[in-house]
């Protein structure tokens, strides 16, 4: 086994060793990331790779098939689907990104204090967690959304804040792990403040696997953000976000204009598919157990 | 014949870590044992030795990344290390009977422990249930199990830790194997039942004629149990000779240490090592690997020290054996 | 300690509409209400009341079953779910059932064969199993199925709209179809059943591939199984073995899918119009039917706390280290 840990503060070297050995350890989290950073040069950089202007509408070709002039062909206001494909790169990354974000700000620290202090505050929050788990999410965040007005902002806000359990538990699990470790008792004893202990010795020692959340939480968030907007919840119409753009195909898949849906489709698709990778890559890697056989 | 010859048998852990570098620990290094039948060899050494390691090489029991790379373990002649995996399924269970630690979570949670031991019967014999199960209740009572007819429908976790460890040995018996290996069949039992259990196993040894292989950090056992003993230290056999003559005059330093700190009850501590650090696999000394605890120590034990045969018999792997 | 989860949930719903910035006395009132009429509604709605008393005068009624009415079917939100949660169920039950059906063998059968070529297809597939949006999916076999090859039936409910459904016995139309020997009400409703269910087997198969795959492998590491290696007994055996051990932690696994599971099938009942409990719920929550959405919200949740119960209960039965045996 390699050499104990040393606890110290040499977090951020370990991890750039890792990143480093990343590529050659696990293929799919390789392809994932990838993938991921392809979309995320298109949302960048949209307006390279855009051919027309994503929300100016050709009232005279609606509805055209895809062509050399529209590779995706037009939706029913006769917008240019392809270049909306595209920008919609930026609001899977918009959403995702905060709401990640938001998530592991919330969730780390109340999953480091609920697992350090314990007690009844540890039972509260883990009581309510346990009761959030019996709504289905994806209901929950509909219903949260619809409720709290229909803005960008807190489809974000939501998104991040429900989340949030996700990370608390697992830090939570790790840092009650630790607690009653050697070292943890040699920093209390040498007269550490909580504040200190929390972020500097049990904070790098825990995060591991919340990290690896980070990225399947992340596909999470870009598929119900597309499913909010799918339902009209959140986005509104002419906006060129993936889920929207689906919701306006769905009328005209069965009548044959197939484009309109199936290629935004196909984008979230991608997009959730790379992060999913790229999760499961992490996973392989920090479970030796799981990786592919030399 | 022997019934057991291991040479040269050398296990390693390889393995890639988190931060991509390949790493290789010599996990047995050039172990070598000889066993007959009705004799007792008992493998004492710290936690992470090798014992257990050991008899998992031998069985074809190694979890990845530890893998057997070389040398040779003869079965009465038969080349286990060669074999298939279906052909060492048909050895283990039957010829080769094994005797696990953590008798309570290795026992299927799921079968009635009577089933358990039929199960193991009909595997390796084509014989009539009922048959079966006579002889299972006859095993039973022979390992010490009260009421074996009632038992045998019992639930694995509704056994006791000794009760358990009597199951697995009776299981390990049901196809009258010629070898056994028990590894670490009393830790965690207490005094009495330990003393029980060890004079089982003992009688049942000579009435079958068992070739037996006990694995232990208790030195108490290989003294009072064991005919031949070898002692193991960072994956080497650092001394091998019979109980008698080892115990009377330990050819290596680290024996010497052994006996030496444990008077009375000759027992490691509570964790089964001596004090101090486990070696690290990845990261031994060269030359001899005791060096560093060793008072003895000195410039020619950087070199690896060759393996000594005293007069007795005893074998030492030390440069000062014949101090 | 099931009771204070099932007062927290009906928190929950309660709290859920009342949170944010929907007020259902503008939507109720209309744009030429007048200021009198706005009073009236509220006090008709009870929401004049302080929040503390308007959460009890709601538990009171949810005990005694009076989920309020909904405003947009002027019908009690109690009956309108009850009518529906028949048909979702059935959707539900072949939709897990296929997937399980398919998810359970495959995962296992990569537990056994790691890391070869089955096992990483086989991740692969189930990742993406994992990315495909349901309704999504459902539009796409829509088109394939109904617009360009003509096999399946419009996307529009349970039977086509030129054929009689058969009398009430179950709920649904396949099984009572063929109870009443009505066989085209039966191949109608059939028809009608495949596309749903089987998006939603596929999209539930994917976690169950993985996690049961995951399980196994655990399983195949652990103590018991080494032993069993150790004692010689067959693969066959060993296999056995493994299932075995792997059946609680798979059944738990599958009921907190269904649990997830009543989102995606609310989705899909969307797109296929189905007519159940999701669609219901789905379109209650679009426009602000907020009685409708609490009764929907519970509902689920209600189904949910069913169903981890049902679990507990299973594998009490199938475990012999459970404390009933």
């Amino acid at each position: 086994m390699p050499p104990s840990v040393t606890h110290q503060f040499t977090w951020p070297r370990r991890t750039a060793n890792r990143v480093r050995g990343l590529s050659r350890l696990s293929p799919t989290a390789a392809a994932g990331v990838v993938i991921i950073v392809c979309f995320g040069v298109l949302a960048l950089f949209s307006e390279w790779f855009m051919t027309h202007d994503p929300v100016s509408s050709y009232p005279n070709r609606i509805l055209q098939g895809p062509s050399f002039e529209h590779w995706f062909g037009t939706d029913g206001n006769g917008m240019d689907i392809f270049s909306r494909v595209i920008y919609g790169a930026k609001f899977g990354f918009g959403i995702a990104i905060p709401a990640v974000i938001i998530a592991v700000l919330i969730g780390i620290p109340v999953g480091l204090i609920a697992g350090y202090r314990g007690g009844a505050l540890d039972e509260i929050l883990m009581r309510i967690f346990d009761g959030l788990r019996v709504f289905p999410s994806i209901i929950l965040a509909l219903a949260v959304v619809a409720a709290t007005g229909q803005s960008l902002l807190n489809v974000v806000l939501v998104l991040g804040f429900l989340d949030s359990p996700v990370f608390a538990r697992l830090v939570r699990a790790e840092v009650l792990a630790l607690r009653s470790s050697n070292f943890v008792e040699s920093a209390i004893a040498a007269g550490n403040p909580t504040w200190r202990i929390l972020f500097f010795h049990l904070l790098p020692n825990t995060i591991q696997g919340a990290m690896a959340q980070t990225a399947v939480r992340a596909a999470w968030a870009v598929r119900i953000s597309a499913t909010l907007a799918f339902l009209g919840i959140g986005i509104q119409a002419p906006t060129p976000e993936w889920g929207a753009m689906i919701r306006q195909g769905a009328e005209f898949m069965v009548t044959g204009q197939w484009w309109v849906a199936i290629f935004p489709g196909i984008a979230l698709i991608f997009l959730v598919f790379g992060l999913n990778l790229l999760g499961d890559g992490i996973q392989d890697i920090l479970d030796p157990r799981r990786r592919a056989s030399k | 014949m022997n019934l057991l010859k291991i040479t040269d048998l050398q296990t390693h852990f390889v393995f890639h870590d988190i931060d991509n570098y390949r790493r290789e620990a010599r996990a047995l290094n050039k172990v070598n044992l000889n066993l007959n039948r009705g004799e007792i060899l008992g493998i004492v050494g710290e936690t992470g030795a090798g014992k257990s390691l050991t008899a998992q090489s031998i069985c074809g029991l190694l979890r990845p990344p530890a893998k057997v790379v070389g040398g040779s373990v003869l079965f009465l002649g038969k080349e286990l290390l060669s074999l298939a995996e279906e052909d060492l399924n048909d050895i283990r269970g039957a010829e080769i009977g094994m005797v696990v630690q953590n008798p309570k979570s290795s026992l299927d949670p799921l079968t009635r422990i009577g089933d358990q031991l039929v199960r193991i019967h009909q595997t390796h014999t084509a014989s009539a249930v009922s048959v079966a199960r006579s002889k299972a209740i006859a095993m039973m009572h022979a390992v010490g199990i009260p009421d074996p007819e009632k038992r045998f429908s019992a639930w694995p976790h509704e056994l006791s830790g000794g009760m358990a460890q009597r199951v697995l040995i009776a299981m390990a018996l049901m196809n009258e194997p010629k070898l056994l290996i028990a590894d670490e069949p009393t830790t965690g039992l207490d005094v009495t039942v330990q003393a029980q259990i060890l004079e089982l196993l003992k009688d049942l040894v000579r009435r079958f004629e068992m070739g037996t292989i006990i694995i232990t950090h208790d030195l108490g056992i290989v003294a009072h149990y064991c005919d031949k003993v070898a002692v193991m230290f960072a994956g080497e056999i650092v001394e091998y000779g019979t109980v008698t003559d080892i115990f009377r005059r330990p050819g290596h330093p680290y024996t010497k240490q052994l006996l030496a700190s444990t008077p009375e009850k000759l027992k490691l501590n509570e964790a089964g090592s001596l004090g101090g650090q486990p070696p690290d696999l990845f990261n031994l000394p060269e030359g001899c690997l005791s060096q560093d605890r060793c008072s003895l120590a000195s410039d020619q034990c950087r070199t690896p020290p060759p393996v000594i045969t005293l007069e007795t018999g005893q074998t030492v792997r030390c440069h000062f054996a014949l101090q | 300690m099931v009771l204070p989860l099932l007062i927290g949930v009906v928190f929950v719903t309660f709290m859920l509409v009342r949170v944010g910035g929907l007020d259902p006395v503008g939507l109720l009132a209309g744009p030429t209400a007048t200021a009198e009429e706005f009073t009236m509604i509220r006090k008709d709605l009870g929401l004049d009341q302080p929040l503390w008393k308007q959460f009890l005068i709601y538990g009171g009624q949810v005990i005694q079953g009076d989920l309020g009415e909904s405003w947009l079917s002027n019908r009690p939100v109690l009956e309108d779910i009850t009518t529906r949660s028949f048909i979702s169920l059935e959707l539900l039950f072949w939709g897990i059932g296929l997937g399980a059906a398919i998810g359970i063998p495959v995962g296992l059968r990569a537990a056994f064969k790691p890391n070869r070529r089955f096992d990483q297809v086989t991740r692969i597939i189930s990742l993406l199993g994992f990315s495909i949006p349901t309704y999504w999916l459902g539009l796409v076999m829509l088109f394939v199925f109904f617009y360009l090859l003509g096999w399946a039936p419009p996307g529009m409910g349970r039977i086509s709209l030129m054929v009689s459904p058969p009398e009430f016995v179950t709920g649904s139309y396949l099984i009572d179809g063929l109870i009443e020997a009505n066989w085209e009400a039966a191949h109608s409703a059939l028809t009608h059943l495949i596309l749903p269910v089987l998006c939603l087997a596929i999209v539930s198969a994917a976690p169950i591939i993985k996690q049961t795959r995951a399980i196994a492998l655990e399983v195949i590491a652990s103590d018991t199984v080494r032993y069993a290696r150790a004692c010689g007994l067959k693969i066959k055996t060993l296999r056995a073995i493994v299932f075995r051990n792997s059946a609680t932690p798979i059944i738990t696994f599958v009921g907190t899918e269904i649990t997830g599971l009543v989102g995606t099938m609310s989705l899909i009942e969307y797109v296929f119009a189905w007519g159940g409990l999701g669609q219901y719920g789905l379109n209650a929550i679009v426009r602000g039917d907020f009685t409708a959405v609490q009764g929907y919200v519970l509902t689920l949740a209600l189904f949910s706390v069913l169903i981890f119960l049902i679990v507990d209960i299973v594998v009490a039965i199938i475990e012999p280290r459970s404390q009933l045996n």
